[in-house]
């Protein structure tokens, strides 16, 4: 018998290491595979993107052909599921299966993938010196990615304005004529606010903006403060107070009644049927309500949470990165080399509807609520970067807290603690200084 | 179950001694050998024993998203899990979760079993009705059950509509009740599938007990819990298992009908794995993970020991 379980022993261990070695060898077979130049020098890059942004104009596939007769390179696309794009793409960079390039947003780079470890600096590109804004696509210092667009999409109250001009209101300077304008509106049938707050994030717009007016206006370090830990999120009384607000909104009856059972999905809709007026979101949903009815008109205005705050500006999203292993990285710099050049880069933005970030390429008319945003609040300078743009960290346990003020009965000073000690658990684990 | 395996002999048929010999080294020849497990051995050792021991050393393990080197950091990772508030309430909630839906799905399972057993017309009609919900996908369950579960939802109006406003509630929403509303549902969905093992049990006990019970005077109470319960130990025994074990590792029904929320009011473990991968705390997620296969042995193994003693064979 132990003659036996030796030689078993002996069969297994044998077997496990034919079979190891049998994967490295597949392994090594393939990378070879995907770095020779079949068909007569073709190479094929890889790029990787959620799911969710398939329709981005970067992987249009007569982009994607034209490029590939031009250069002879063929861009192989890679499609995440959206749920699970950010652990697919952790993975990959963990185990060195990099993809060559990688769209993504910037400020979710920074929290979710390691943008420094990570990804390439852009620095040097020839496109960089055309840039008319590089913040939108710089992180510390240094241009990590790639968009055509400077248009970073806005957040704030998206509103009927056929509504407002039918009961003749005017837009809310600061949260009492908010109030005002909320009990006008319910007084008419009409649900004033729609709270999808089923979707945790929803409930984050009214505080990201309002925090960051707040910031911009009394204390300019304060995330600074906040990142190094020179300050906690209760040390400040006014971040209550917008807390408060938003549930006031609630409170007084302003809202659909279910808000922890409606989600984001069902916010089209509603605006389509006029059951409601206002709404705290980005206006990415005006353009998702116009595609389905043009004749609602939307606009958007500031959150009201201060006398005159500014606009939200959310960071800008779906930008293209090349990881540091990438196998192809002079391929890759070609692509966006190629999606840079003047010509490609003006048919993007034009068939987009982009704000251009080339100085050599011409901004298309905009649609009527977008020129308004851009004579409102951008011309004159009234627009500031949302939260988001200064988060390091994971931001759904404060989504989730903020829910919490709704379903829990946590008032806004429990809710403040209760991000806090989440952000300082995670600023440590990130191993921050000052944590 | 105990005799030699060998050739089913016709009754009353008795093979000479010599004969029986022979047959008797056959069978040990021919029996197969060890060998033959390797491959199911092999893969089951490289799919679930590698991976649970390497989940075993990141566990103990600072690894993380952000992190170059991973260090060890002996219990901090367990620490952590006891200490915070979230990860508690996980706990306390996968375990509110277990108990009620393996009480739930076996009492109503047997239940409903007995019902099906007797005669009745539309008895395979009603089988096939109450073992369907099984069938479906979770995520069905959710599209089906989120808007009968809203604050004004169909199930709060029919309370409504017969007088009983104290019974209407934010199922869904209320952080007091939302598990037991998660546990309800995983019971109204699996009841048929352990019915369905509950009634392949009950066919499985001669009628004959009942006819010499029933001489015997016993009434229907007497005949269930001398009679039924005792020979349908096995089936119980499995059931507990499965329920147990499906209970203490939910996910999908808390995924999708609240995704842990509203705040973290229905998260479970399952969830918080999830979670922590999130937060690319991967060593964190590993040591709940763990924690959870510990937890899942702890209790199921003395349990299935337990109730294999009570077993009893006709």
């Amino acid at each position: 018998m132990n003659y036996k379980m030796k030689r078993m022993a002996i069969t297994m261990i044998a077997g496990l290491i034919s079979v190891s070695l049998s994967a490295c060898g597949s392994g090594n077979s393939k990378s070879e595979d995907s770095s020779s130049n079949d068909n007569g020098g073709k190479v094929t890059i890889e790029l990787a993107i959620s799911k969710s942004s398939q329709d981005s104009a970067f992987v249009a596939q007569d982009l994607l052909d034209e490029f590939e007769a031009k250069t002879n390179i063929h861009v192989n696309l890679q499609l995440l599921p959206a749920e699970q794009t950010a652990t697919v793409l952790q993975t990959k960079l963990a185990v060195n299966e990099t993809p060559d390039i990688i769209q993504y947003n910037l400020a979710s780079a920074t929290t979710d993938l390691n943008l420094e470890r990570n990804f390439e600096i852009l620095d040097n590109e020839p496109w960089v010196s055309r840039l008319l804004n590089k913040d939108v696509l710089s992180a510390s210092g240094h241009v990590y990615s790639f968009h055509v667009s400077q248009d970073t999409g806005m957040q704030g109250v998206v509103y009927n304005k056929d509504m407002f001009k039918e009961l003749g209101l005017s837009i809310p300077q600061n949260f009492e004529e908010f109030l005002a304008v909320c009990e006008k509106i319910k007084a008419s049938g009409i649900t004033p606010v729609f709270m999808p707050f089923k979707d945790n994030w929803a409930a984050n717009i009214w505080p990201a903006a309002a925090f960051a007016d707040y910031a911009a206006k009394n204390d300019p370090t304060l995330f600074d403060d906040l990142n190094a830990n020179r300050k906690k999120w209760t040390d400040i009384p006014e971040f209550a107070t917008f807390l408060q607000q938003q549930y006031d909104v609630y409170a007084k009856g302003y809202t659909n009644t279910d808000i922890l059972s409606d989600s984001y999905d069902m916010a089209v809709g509603k605006f389509l049927n006029k059951e409601v007026a206002m709404m705290f979101m980005g206006d990415w949903l005006i353009e998702n309500v116009a595609e389905k009815d043009p004749s609602i008109h939307l606009g958007l205005f500031a959150i009201p949470s201060s006398e005159g705050a500014s606009l939200g500006a959310s960071p800008l999203g779906g930008q293209l990165f090349i990881p540091k292993k990438a196998k192809h990285m002079t391929e890759a710099k070609q692509f966006l080399d190629f999606v840079a050049s003047k010509e490609v880069a003006q048919k993007i933005v034009d068939q987009q509807g982009y704000v251009s970030n080339f100085n050599d390429v011409t901004t298309p008319k905009l649609p009527d609520y977008k020129q308004e945003i851009v004579d409102q609040y951008i011309t004159p300078q009234k627009t500031v970067l949302t939260t988001d743009a200064y988060m390091l960290v994971d931001r759904s346990e404060l989504y989730r807290s903020l829910q919490d003020q709704f379903a829990g009965g946590k008032t806004p000073e429990e809710v403040l603690a209760d991000w806090n000690d989440k952000f300082n658990q995670l600023m440590k684990d990130k191993g921050i200084a000052g944590f | 179950m105990n005799g030699t395996p060998g050739r089913i002999e016709p009754p009353g048929f008795i093979l000479p001694q010599a004969v029986m010999e022979r047959e008797k080294m056959k069978i040990s020849k021919s029996l197969y050998s060890y060998y033959l497990i390797l491959p199911a051995l092999f893969i089951y050792s490289l799919f679930f024993v590698l991976p649970a021991i390497v989940g075993l050393f990141y566990s103990f393990t600072d690894w993380r998203l952000d992190r170059e080197a991973i260090h060890f950091i002996g219990w901090d990772n367990f620490n952590r899990i006891f200490t915070d508030k979230t990860l508690v309430l996980a706990i306390k909630n996968t375990f509110i979760f277990a108990i009620v839906t393996v009480i739930g799905k076996n009492v109503l399972g047997i239940a409903l079993a007995i019902g099906l057993n007797m005669r009745l017309k539309s008895k395979n009609l009603l089988r096939a009705i109450f073992y369907s919900p099984s069938i479906l996908s979770v995520l069905v369950i959710s599209i089906v059950f989120t808007p009968l579960l809203r604050s004004e939802g169909t199930i709060n109006s029919l309370f409504e509509a017969v007088g009983l406003h104290s019974f209407s509630q934010a199922w869904l929403t209320n952080p007091s009740i939302v598990i037991w509303t998660i546990a309800a549902v995983s019971i109204w969905q699996h009841t048929g599938f352990q019915m369905a093992i509950y009634l392949a049990g009950l066919q499985s006990i001669s009628k004959e007990y009942y006819e010499a019970a029933t001489i015997d005077g016993a009434g229907a109470w007497m005949s269930f819990s001398k009679i039924t319960l005792p020979l349908l130990l096995p089936a119980i025994n499995i059931n507990l298992m499965l329920t147990l074990i499906g209970g203490l590792k939910v996910f999908s029904e808390v995924f999708v009908l609240t995704g842990g929320g509203p705040g973290n009011a229905s998260q479970v473990v399952g969830t918080i794995i999830l979670r922590a991968f999130g937060e690319g705390s991967w060593g964190l997620g590993t040591a709940v993970n763990t924690l959870l296969f510990v937890i899942v042995t702890i209790i199921s193994i003395p349990l299935l020991i337990f109730m294999r003693r009570k077993e009893v064979t006709e």
